[in-house]
């Protein structure tokens, strides 16, 4: 169902999202769209334009920005904030826990350029740790899409949890694995392919990559089942704890810190309830390179030959 | 609005002191921050009785003005005074300090009414008001939004980006009141980070600034009974305070921010709280 045979079609995350924006800003007028100098770049500029009483432009200064943002979310409206990810969650972060999570208001904080995907920026802007930060504030949900209809789906979906949402926005064009109008839903996954010899799960963009790399394998031979872990909070730990007790193996793959990021969450749900074995690929323990974002792919292992490669081996140690 | 008459101001007296003794009752239980409490209980208490739209048996009111304590730590003063209005039972004063308790150190809004949002963490609360206060201005709803801030809480950048967006956005239906007490945790705001001009500062950001006695109930009230002070901008109102306020041998002391009072003399203190209440009567005669 979720598998497109049809020729590949690339979207722009940004622009996804910034229509989703405006179809969730139609249909419900507590909606609002806060920007730190960042409407323009980041998926904000339609919304602005159609709603422009509804957008609030509190510049750069996103400790002020997410605090007033739970004050018009306590008051009743639903924002949307967005800035690129360093600045929206560090940057902020005391305010995201005390104001935003443990108040559990419906602030919907969108991260830009997550992963790799801003890799010549450099390390101040290329954040890998989002995921293990973010997930770590109790009441928070975290969507990390894999294509353009499921950041349109996360989007509205986004609008009616009753909570906060961190919403992780990769930079890169993503092909598209789903079909328009797909749903999401916290707390699930779903099996992009199925497989018995191995399990891979991987998040955001990368999972084209592994969807690719299950192709490769199986004409070596391996038989690897796909999961895309699109909400990684909350996780699905029925399928993944159902897939891994049938492979016995299990390999994540991701753009972030294997520390706390998929990789982690993978490993706390499988020390407790699987006997299968984990391996993770991802980052190592470090800042990011510099490189555009094709070099970075390579230099790191994630590209769709080289994840091909290191499943093998490590399917076959 | 017509000034505070004598008996008013007596009344605002009598009740703020009443207060101050329910703090101190509640701290045979266990230290506390009496020091801001305190110095901002006299501006709480003339907000909850002749400011503030608000009503008690409708904490939740959609209409009704908010006020959030920035400088959470300053709470037991606002617990007293919100018993006092009748949001909750006084009994839950006396749970300060135990297991669950619905009034901790530092305000919780999920488990006691009347309180608009948790602080603690200083710097965050005037960022959520600008917040609230905007919301307002886009459902055209007229309700206005008040905050106490510390003077040594100022120190903290997030008020400053506050500041600046309520000033940029003309929010004025937002007021600031800064409690001037004077002293921090470690010592004199002077000493430890000098966050003054206020008046100054503020007006740089684009606020209608005034300045007040913020001990002088009369006063208090003229001001904030005029909010906005200028259409189109916010407003602060610079209120001069004494740390520990009417615990006289605690006063301008910065060891008294977080007090531990000794149980066995904890009715001395509220004896002197008394004795200060009458001592404030007689200045209004």
């Amino acid at each position: 169902m979720k598998k497109s045979n049809k020729k590949i079609i690339y979207d722009d995350p940004r622009k996804v999202v910034a229509s989703a924006l405006v179809e969730a800003g139609e249909a419900d007028p507590d909606i609002v769209f806060i920007s730190c100098d960042s409407s323009l770049g980041a998926s904000g500029d339609p919304f602005r334009q159609k709603f422009p009483a509804r957008h609030f432009e509190f510049g750069i200064a996103e400790a002020g920005a997410m605090g007033q943002a739970a004050g018009l979310s306590i008051s009743g409206k639903k924002p949307f904030i967005t800035a690129y990810m360093p600045f929206i969650t560090y940057r902020c972060f005391e305010q995201i826990r005390d104001d935003v999570a443990k108040t559990n208001l419906n602030v919907n904080i969108m991260g830009n350029n997550c992963g790799l995907s801003v890799g010549t920026l450099g390390p101040t802007h290329v954040v890998l740790e989002d995921v293990a930060v973010m997930r770590a504030i109790p009441n928070m949900t975290i969507f990390s899409p894999a294509d353009g209809p499921q950041y349109n789906a996360a989007i509205l979906k986004a609008a009616q949890i009753d909570g906060p949402v961190f919403l992780r926005v990769h930079r890169q064009k993503t092909p598209r694995i789903y079909k328009e109008g797909c749903k999401v839903e916290p707390g699930k996954a779903d099996v992009l392919k199925e497989g018995s010899d191995v399990t891979l799960i991987s998040t955001s963009s990368l999972v084209s990559n592994t969807l690719e790399a299950a192709e490769m394998l199986k004409g070596m031979g391996i038989d690897a089942e796909v999961i895309n872990a699109y909400s990684l909070k909350p996780i699905d730990k029925d399928t993944i704890l159902g897939s891994a007790s049938k492979t016995k193996k299990v390999i994540t793959i991701e753009e972030h810190t294997i520390m706390g990021g998929l990789g982690g969450i993978t490993a706390e749900l499988l020390a407790k309830e699987c006997t299968a074995t984990l391996d993770m690929i991802g980052i190592e323990d470090q800042f990011a390179v510099v490189g555009d974002y094709g070099d970075l792919l390579d230099y790191y292992g994630l590209t769709a030959e080289k994840l091909a490669d290191r499943v093998k081996k490590l399917t076959e140690k | 609005m017509p000034a505070l008459s004598k008996q008013e101001i007596k009344d605002l007296i009598e009740r703020s002191y009443k207060a101050r003794a329910n703090v101190l009752e509640m701290m045979k239980k266990g230290e506390g921050h009496i020091g801001g409490a305190f110095s901002a209980l006299d501006i709480i208490t003339v907000l909850y009785n002749k400011i503030l739209r608000h009503d008690p048996k409708r904490p939740k009111w959609e209409d009704r003005d908010r006020f959030i304590l920035s400088a959470g730590h300053k709470v037991m003063g606002l617990y007293a005074t919100l018993a006092d209005q009748g949001y909750f039972e006084e009994e839950i004063l006396w749970t300060y300090n135990t297991l669950n308790t619905r009034v901790p150190m530092h305000p919780d809004e999920k488990v006691l009414p009347g309180i608009e949002f948790p602080t603690g963490s200083l710097g965050h609360g005037l960022a959520v008001a600008n917040g609230m206060a905007l919301s307002a201005r886009l459902d055209n709803k007229d309700f206005r939004v008040f905050v106490i801030l510390g003077d040594g809480e100022c120190a903290e950048g997030s008020v400053w980006e506050a500041a600046m967006s309520a000033g940029h956005h003309g929010v004025d239906n937002l007021t600031a009141i800064v409690d001037r007490n004077g002293f921090q945790v470690n010592g004199a705001t002077t000493d430890i980070m000098d966050t003054s001009p206020f008046e100054d500062k503020f007006a740089a950001f684009g606020w209608e600034v005034t300045t007040i006695d913020g001990h002088d109930m009369g006063q208090i009230y003229d001001v904030l009974s005029k909010v906005p002070l200028k259409k189109g901008k916010p407003s602060a109102v610079i209120a001069d305070t004494t740390k520990c306020k009417g615990l006289t041998f605690g006063e301008d002391k910065f060891e008294f921010h977080h007090w531990h009072c000794p149980a066995d003399e904890i009715d001395d203190a509220i004896d002197i709280i008394n004795e200060q209440k009458e001592a404030e009567h007689e200045k209004v005669k």
